[in-house]
């Protein structure tokens, strides 16, 4: 569904990343991962198209669907009325929402279980209901690929295994293609089959989430000593990582 | 079943009740401002003047009673909705694209734009038409201007945006004062001066058509675009990712906004404040959609200005300009929904 | 032979000594100022002191400069046929329109022993002047008794006290001739009058505290806005309320003429209208309507207009002998139709009563 192919980008002078290849398959989920500044979110946003790369192609089948870092929102509009922003692109200039694209806001919201906020104001809502509802309105443009930045990263513990929980399953229900950048490997652990990890503007790895999201990768990743930790409680298992701190 | 609910939760949305009841406020503050006047018109003869527009009768009223209302008011009445509507629509949807509750047509510099414009026009020829395409064209090229200045990685701040307004206002009503130094006192300077203070006072209905062509055309424009002023609103990263095409879609809304503000301009002078506290006020009423908020702003816009203009014919023998009723009115008001509204349609953050 | 040597040196002894005995006058704003001698360079910017001041001293070469909207109202009216000379003296140093702002060293250029200026603006418009060591003598309008003031200020700088003294003497004649038989026109006989102060771009009237509201009143009509203050805007709707009897329209807005008034649909029912009572103001040696060195003649005419059937001035003959007494020389009948505006008032009702041949 994402076919990413020798992808560059600057600023002036100064290369941000150069030649990035990697694939997402519709049904995968892939994490992005890198220490900050190393160009995560100037990937997300040139895959999506919303700034031009340098060199290199991005092959996208299927209706993309964004969601941004912050949602920063000048206007308290009531959840729905965001849910249906979603189908801007299928409304049409001169045209507001009909029967059909409010219908396709509901099952999206309905999809991710927040019917009972449809009529609420957004800024009423948490932290974590905001990003559910900013996916909702990425679902409602019934879009086969789900890019995000940093979903779950301002959230607390709770929230964090909201919305990557739900992306899961949503994910899997519509057998999309998602994509997401995260500073916790965990993240990444719970819900990505694949991982990029950005090193260097010039060094990307990129490989099944059992490979890449090993302590050795993780410790030049970031620069610090990370232990891997198994997990195995009340019939959930899995891996999450803990940076030992200096 | 589900489609029956799913429409109905729609259309209360809309809350059709508010529309009926602000438009009748609107048509009886109308009607209710036709009789009043310095000049004595009973009730029942400004009823009759009314009909016999309709229906053929005989007059029970005197031929200065109906040239009163029929020439006078009503031609007055319709300008000033008609005007109050347009900035209040302009504003309202200024205020969505960019996304800033302090932008209005004076602040982001398209009324002295216009007013330059017009000037220029005056001076250089007597075509009406000429003036009002000029108040356009320098309107819209202050918007230009203020979008360009106050644009920082694809948003304006709410300090460069009033910035940038100042700057490009100030420039405009330079070359408004070059204009007036140039012109010819006899002739030209006095129109220039008198052009520049506007009234309604000098209502007619050439006016009335001057400014409502452009006026309605422009919000019909912005009306059809309520929704995508919704998703402009998100900023333009965000409005591009849900596949809007953000800049065609703004310089369509900003051209609307700049033909509505400058045909008020040309036909009334610059009318400060409505274009700013109307919107305010229909969003404290009923939420920030701009699906609901552009008909509803029209609809009071048009009530307030049309009642501000009454204080203004009536209150003395003399006219008292209605920019000054509109300022010392709106800073005021506009300073309490300020502090009230912080829930209400602005997010907190 | 000697005796002629005698006259002259006499003459030449009175001549240089009162050129040489300083003067002092009280301004307007109670400023003393003090001359070394009767100036003989003098710039006026009030608009109408320009031909005042012609008329005063009984020609122009001690008019060094004037406001550019003196020189319109000067410019192909009698005052041009009188003193072509004016046409020459410098107009171009205030900025464009009413302004009165003076470009200082322009005015410098000009080397005036002494400036007029207005004194009831803002002090920005005198103090440039006074600091760069010009004699600046300040004038106010408003009232008839400031205009008194005006021609004894002139005739005292000019030495020509005895003429401005025998001006307002007329003056003086005139209103108390006119007001006598005025006072006795009972407030039901007063026909209501209405000024335009402008017209053409909107409606702005002179209230009850202008000048033009004295001169209505003295006239023997009653200023129908007197309610307001000096000049005020006013919607038509409020015209249409008071219903004026008598419209009289500035002689500021050159091309405004009382054909402007009676096609406009609005006033069609205005008693003034109706009547075809609407007059352009006259322009003699300076616009009649604000006070200039001509209001008697405004007065007396503006009688005649309001009350023809009790006032039979010889308009004619009147403009003739007071021209001589002024400017020191008479008009002709083609003087008097231009002085009158009979171009735009020859088909008001009854205007042939102006006529200086009878018809």
């Amino acid at each position: 569904m994402i076919e990413v192919d020798g992808l560059s980008f600057r600023y002036g002078d100064e290369w941000i990343f150069r030649n990035v290849c990697f694939s997402v398959e519709a049904g995968q989920t892939t994490a992005i991962l890198g220490p900050n500044g190393r160009g995560k979110t100037t990937l997300l946003k040139a895959i999506v198209g919303l700034i031009k790369a340098e060199t290199g192609t991005v092959q996208l089948n299927g209706r993309i669907g964004y969601v941004a870092q912050r949602a920063e929102i000048a206007f308290a509009y009531d959840v729905i009325d965001i849910v249906v922003m979603g189908r801007a692109a299928q409304v049409g200039l001169f045209r507001t929402p009909g029967k059909t694209d409010y219908e396709h806001a509901r099952q999206a919201l309905a999809q991710l279980n927040l019917e009972q906020y449809a009529d609420r104001p957004f800024d009423r809502l948490s932290g974590g209901e905001r990003q559910l509802v900013m996916i909702a309105r990425a679902l409602a443009s019934q879009c086969q690929i789900l890019v995000l930045d940093e979903p779950a990263s301002a959230l607390d513990f709770g929230n964090q295994d909201l919305v990557l929980s739900t992306l899961r399953r949503v994910a899997e229900d519509e057998d999309l293609a998602v994509l997401f950048t995260t500073h916790f490997p965990q993240h990444a652990a719970h819900i990505a089959d694949q991982a990029l990890l950005l090193h260097d503007r010039d060094r990307q790895e990129w490989g099944p989430s059992s490979q890449m999201l090993a302590e050795d990768k993780l410790e030049e990743l970031y620069g610090l000593p990370i232990q891997a930790l198994e997990y195995k409680r009340d019939g959930q298992s899995g891996v999450t990582f803990a940076p030992l701190y200096s | 079943m589900e489609n029956i609910a799913t429409a109905q939760v729609e259309k209360t949305r809309f809350r059709p009740g508010l529309f009926s009841l602000l438009a009748s406020i609107l048509v009886i503050s109308g009607l209710a401002s036709l009789a009043i006047g310095r000049f004595d018109v009973p009730l029942t003869h400004v009823a009759g003047i009314l009909a016999s527009n309709i229906l053929p009768m005989d007059p029970w009223w005197s031929s200065v009673e109906a040239r009163v209302v029929d020439l006078i008011r009503l031609p007055r009445i319709l300008l000033a909705g008609i005007a109050g509507a347009g900035l209040a629509v302009a504003g309202a949807a200024l205020q969505g694209i960019f996304r800033n509750p302090l932008v209005g047509p004076q602040i982001i510099g398209v009324s002295s734009g216009a007013a330059f414009g017009g000037a220029f026009a005056i001076l250089i020829s007597e075509s009406r038409l000429l003036l009002i395409g000029a108040a356009f064209g320098f309107g819209m090229l202050a918007i230009v201007i203020v979008y360009t200045i106050s644009r920082q990685q694809g948003r304006a701040s709410i300090l460069m945006l009033v910035l940038s307004g100042i700057v490009t206002s100030a420039f405009f009503s330079a070359l408004v004062s070059v204009t007036k130094f140039v012109a010819d006192p006899d002739d030209k300077l006095p129109a220039i001066v008198f052009w520049l203070m506007g009234s309604f006072a000098s209502a007619s209905y050439d006016k009335v058509f001057l400014i409502a062509i452009p006026v309605v055309a422009g919000s019909t424009v912005i009306y059809m675009m309520r929704f995508q002023i919704n998703v402009l609103s998100l900023g333009d990263e965000e409005a591009q990712a849900l596949g809007l095409k953000v800049e065609r879609t703004r310089w369509i809304a900003l051209t609307a906004i700049a033909l509505i503000s400058s045909a008020v301009v040309a036909a009334a002078g610059v009318i400060g404040w409505v274009g700013l506290v109307i919107p305010h006020f229909a969003r404290m009423l009923i939420g920030p959609d701009h699906r609901v908020i552009i008909p509803i702003s029209a609809l009071i816009g048009a009530t307030y200005l049309i009642h501000v203009d009454n204080v203004a014919r009536t209150a003395i023998a003399a006219e008292i300009p209605v920019g000054i009723i509109t300022a010392l009115v709106g800073a005021p008001v506009f300073g309490y929904l300020l502090r009230r509204s912080a829930n209400k349609g602005w997010t907190t953050e | 032979m000697l005796n002629r040597i005698g006259v002259f040196l006499i003459t030449w002894c009175m001549a240089s000594s009162a050129y040489a005995e300083p003067i002092t006058i009280t301004d307007q704003r109670d400023r003393k100022i003090t001359l070394d001698g009767q100036p003989e360079r003098v710039v006026t910017i009030p608009i109408p002191a320009a031909s005042m001041f012609i008329a005063v001293d009984g020609g122009t070469k001690r008019l060094a400069g004037m406001h550019q909207l003196s020189k319109t109202a000067i410019k192909g009216r009698i005052l041009q046929k009188f003193y072509p000379d004016a046409m020459a003296i410098p107009s171009n140093i205030t900025g464009k329109g009413f302004s009165f702002v003076p470009n200082v060293e322009s005015l410098l250029a000009l080397n005036p022993d002494l400036v007029f200026q207005w004194g009831h603006l803002n002090d920005d418009i005198i103090d440039p002047l006074v600091n760069a060591g010009l004699k600046v003598a300040l004038i106010k309008i408003g009232k008839e008794s400031f205009t008194r003031r005006w021609l004894q200020i002139m005739g005292k700088v000019l030495g020509k006290e005895e003429k401005a003294a025998q001006m307002i003497a007329w003056r003086d004649e005139v209103k108390d001739q006119l007001k006598a038989k005025t006072d006795a026109i009972s407030p039901e006989e007063r026909p209501r009058v209405l000024y335009f102060m402008n017209y053409l771009s909107r409606l702005r009237v002179a209230g009850g505290k202008s000048y033009n509201n004295f001169y209505i009143d003295l006239a023997g009509g009653k200023n129908a806005a007197s309610e307001l203050g000096l000049f005020a805007e006013v919607g038509p709707e409020q015209v249409i309320a008071w219903d004026p009897e008598v419209i009289l329209l500035n002689g500021f807005e050159a091309k405004l003429s009382p054909e402007d008034v009676y096609k406009n649909p609005l006033f069609a029912d205005l008693s003034a209208v109706k009547n075809r009572r609407v007059y352009k103001m006259p322009l003699g040696g300076y616009r009649w309507d604000p006070p200039n060195q001509e209001s008697p003649l405004t007065w007396l005419w503006l009688s005649k207009v309001l009350h023809p059937e009790k006032f039979d001035w010889d308009m004619a003959k009147r403009i003739d002998k007071n021209y001589r007494n002024i400017y020191g020389q008479g008009v002709d009948a083609a003087d008097v139709k231009n002085i009158l505006r009979f171009d735009m008032n020859a088909s008001a009702a009854n205007y042939n009563i102006f006529a200086p041949d009878g018809n």
